[in-house]
C-alpha cells in the first residue's frame, strides 16, 4: 500500500519564512535530509538546502531543527493562525 | 510613532492546549485577570500529538464528567489494550490483551483505560471551561519573545509587536518552548531527552469500527524490524504511529512507519474497516528521565514545555493539565504574596514534585531506560525478547509433540535466550524494581531469598 503523503495535508498560506539555515555553521552532516519525513533538504556541494516550497510541504514537526548538532537550522513557528493544520491530530 | 498600548494581567500563558488552557481556567476562577494565548486559529489544530485520556484525569479533573461523545464526536472507550507481537520475518506471532486488572483500585479506572479523541475537538473544548471563567483567550496569535525589564521577564511579546505585561508568565508552549528558552531555561532539548514521532491518521467506517473493535481501542506493535507502535482508535479512525530518539534514526521515519502498515495482519484490518489514509502529522516528544529546570524568576513552564510527559510511555495529557493546574495555583499565592521571584516560584517544583507526575518520575530514570532498552532498540533486544516471551506465552498451545516432550522443548528454547536475557533483567529490570519497591521488596514474600540477594540497592529519595 503506497501512501502519498503530500495529498495528506492541509494548510493555510501565509506563514512567512520559519526554518532558515546557516551555511556557514553547516557541516553536511546529513541529519537532516534522514529526519525529515517530508523529503525537504538536499545536500549540495556537502552543504544542506532546503526545499524552496517548503512553506507548502512542512509539517512544522522541527526536527531538523533539533536534530542539527552545529546550530545551524533556526526553527520558530509560523505565523499565527497560518501553516499546517490538524483536523485529526 | 506608533500609538502603543500595554496590556496588563496578572498572569500570561503562553499556548492553549490542555495544559495552558488548564492553568487559564484555575487562574482564572481564583480571581487572576488571565490572558492565554494559541498560535493556532483554534486550540488543537497546530502540532497537537497525545489523544489518550487516563482514569486519572476523571479522578483529578472535576469537569471532566462532563466530556461527552457530543462534544467530542471522535471520542472512543478503550477497555481493553491489545499487544500484538511481530517477528523478524514480519509475522504476526502473538497477541496479549487485556482489559483493567484487579488490581486497579477505582473508578472509572476499572471501566476504561483511556477515552480517545481528537484534540482539534478536545482542546477547544478546555480552552472554552477556561473562558467562561474569565480568561482571555487570543488565537492566530504568536509569541514571539519574553518582555524583560533589566533582567527580569515581565510580559510577552507578540509577532507584531505588541505587548503584554504581568508579573507572572506560564510557558505552556509545547515541545520547542520559546519560554523555556527566552527565559534561559534551556536552549534545545539533548539528544536523549527529545522523540520524533511520525504518525498517519486512517480514516474508517464508523459503524464497521464499532461492529468489529468496539473499546478493543488501543493496540501496540511490538516489532524487531520498527520501533513500538501503537495504533489508537477513533470514533470514525484510527491512528498509526511510532518514534524514536532523534539519533536513532537511519532512513526517513516514515520507512518504519509503512513497515507496520504494510504488514499482513494490519493489512487484513484496513480491509475489514475499509481504511483509508485521511491525515500525516509529524510531532516532537519530549521523553525524560525527570524534568530540571522547570521554573525562574516570573516563569513556569508547564506540560511539553517541562519536560513533563510520562518517563515510561511519553503520555502527556494528564501531566500538562495537572502541572498547569499547580503552576496557576503557585501563581495565585505568589501575586498575593507580592512574590514572584524563583524562590518564591520554588513552591511549584515542590507541587508537582509531590503530585501524581511527580510520583512517576520518582522512577523516571529506571522507567524511561526500560523503554529505551527495549521498544527503541528492537533489533538488539526484541530479537530476543519477542521469542522468549511467545515461548512463555504460548508455547504450551501445541500438538505437535506430547505435552511432557513440549515441555521440555520449550525450556530448553528459554534457556537458549538466558545468556542475553539475564544481563538485561540484571542492568535495566532489577534497578527498576529496586527502585519502584525500595525497602519494601525486602519484605515482600513473593521473591526467592535469592533473588533479592541479587537486588541493587535502591538509590537516596531525591
Amino acid at each position: 500500500m503506497k501512501i502519498e503523503v503530500k495529498d495528506l495535508t492541509e494548510r493555510v498560506p501565509g506563514t512567512g519564512d520559519f526554518i532558515k539555515i546557516d551555511q556557514e555553521k553547516c557541516t553536511g552532516c546529513g541529519r537532516c535530509i534522514i529526519i525529515c519525513v517530508m523529503n525537504l533538504w538536499k545536500l549540495r556541494d556537502g552543504i544542506a538546502i532546503l526545499d524552496e516550497d517548503y512553506h507548502n510541504k512542512c509539517l512544522e514537526c522541527a526536527s531538523c531543527y533539533q536534530v542539527c548538532e552545529s546550530d545551524a537550522i533556526s526553527f520558530s513557528y509560523p505565523a499565527g493562525g497560518t501553516g499546517i493544520i490538524y483536523k485529526n491530530g | 510613532m506608533r500609538f502603543e498600548i500595554l496590556k496588563e494581567y496578572d498572569v500570561i500563558i503562553v499556548g492553549g492546549g490542555p495544559g495552558g488552557s488548564s492553568a487559564a481556567k484555575v487562574a482564572a476562577e481564583k480571581g487572576l485577570k488571565t490572558i492565554f494565548f494559541e498560535r493556532g486559529r483554534k486550540p488543537g489544530e497546530k502540532n497537537s500529538s497525545g489523544c489518550g485520556l487516563g482514569p486519572r484525569l476523571w479522578r483529578d479533573f472535576d469537569f471532566m464528567k462532563e466530556l461527552s461523545p457530543e462534544i467530542c464526536p471522535s471520542m472512543r472507550q478503550t477497555t481493553f489494550a491489545k499487544n500484538c507481537f511481530i517477528n523478524k520475518d514480519d509475522q504476526l506471532v502473538g497477541m496479549v490483551m487485556a482489559r483493567p486488572t484487579e488490581s486497579v483500585t477505582y473508578e472509572p479506572a476499572k471501566s476504561f483505560i483511556t477515552m480517545n479523541i481528537y484534540r482539534s475537538e478536545f482542546d477547544p473544548w478546555v480552552a472554552d471551561l477556561a473562558i467562561r471563567a474569565g480568561a482571555e483567550l487570543k488565537t492566530s496569535t504568536l509569541i514571539k519573545g519574553l518582555l524583560k525589564e533589566k533582567g527580569k521577564v515581565v510580559g510577552v511579546i507578540d509577532e507584531k509587536g505588541e505587548k503584554y505585561k504581568s508579573p507572572i508568565v506560564i510557558g505552556a508552549d509545547g515541545v520547542v518552548s520559546m519560554v523555556a528558552k527566552e527565559a534561559g531555561l534551556r536552549a534545545k532539548w539533548g539528544p536523549l531527552e527529545v522523540t520524533l514521532v511520525p504518525q498517519y491518521d486512517f480514516k474508517c467506517d464508523r459503524k464497521k469500527l464499532d461492529d468489529l473493535i468496539r473499546d478493543e481501542a488501543v493496540t501496540i506493535w511490538w516489532g524487531v524490524n520498527f520501533p513500538a507502535a501503537y495504533q489508537v482508535f477513533f470514533g470514525d479512525g484510527f491512528h498509526i504511529g511510532l518514534g524514536n530518539w532523534m539519533s536513532w534514526w537511519d532512513k526517513n521515519p516514515l520507512y518504519y512507519l509503512n513497515r507496520v502498515i504494510g504488514l499482513d495482519y494490519f493489512q487484513k484490518w484496513i480491509k475489514l474497516l475499509d481504511a483509508k489514509p485521511r491525515e500525516v502529522q509529524a510531532h516532537l516528544l519530549p521523553w525524560k528521565d525527570y524534568p530540571r529546570d522547570t521554573f525562574t524568576d516570573n516563569v513556569m513552564l508547564i506540560g511539553d514545555a517541562g519536560g513533563f510527559p510520562c518517563p515510561l510511555e511519553a503520555e502527556g495529557i494528564y501531566p500538562a493539565m495537572l502541572t498547569g493546574k499547580l503552576a496557576a495555583e503557585v501563581a495565585v499565592k505568589a501575586i498575593s504574596d507580592g512574590d514572584t521571584s524563583k524562590s518564591a516560584l520554588q513552591a511549584y517544583e515542590a507541587a508537582w514534585q509531590k503530585s501524581s507526575v511527580g510520583i512517576e518520575f520518582e522512577s523516571g530514570p529506571e522507567l524511561s531506560n526500560i523503554w529505551r532498552e527495549l521498544p527503541f532498540k528492537p533489533k538488539e533486544t526484541m530479537t530476543w525478547f519477542i521469542p522468549l516471551y511467545m515461548e512463555l506465552m504460548g508455547g504450551i498451545y501445541d500438538w505437535s509433540e506430547p505435552h511432557v516432550i513440549r515441555v521440555r522443548q520449550i525450556i530448553e528454547k528459554i534457556q537458549s535466550y538466558m545468556p542475553v536475557a539475564i544481563p538485561f533483567i540484571m542492568k535495566h529490570v532489577m534497578p527498576l524494581l529496586a527502585e519502584i519497591m525500595g525497602e519494601d521488596l525486602q519484605q515482600l514474600g513473593l521473591l526467592p531469598d535469592m533473588l533479592k540477594k541479587l537486588l541493587p540497592k535502591p538509590k537516596k529519595k531525591r
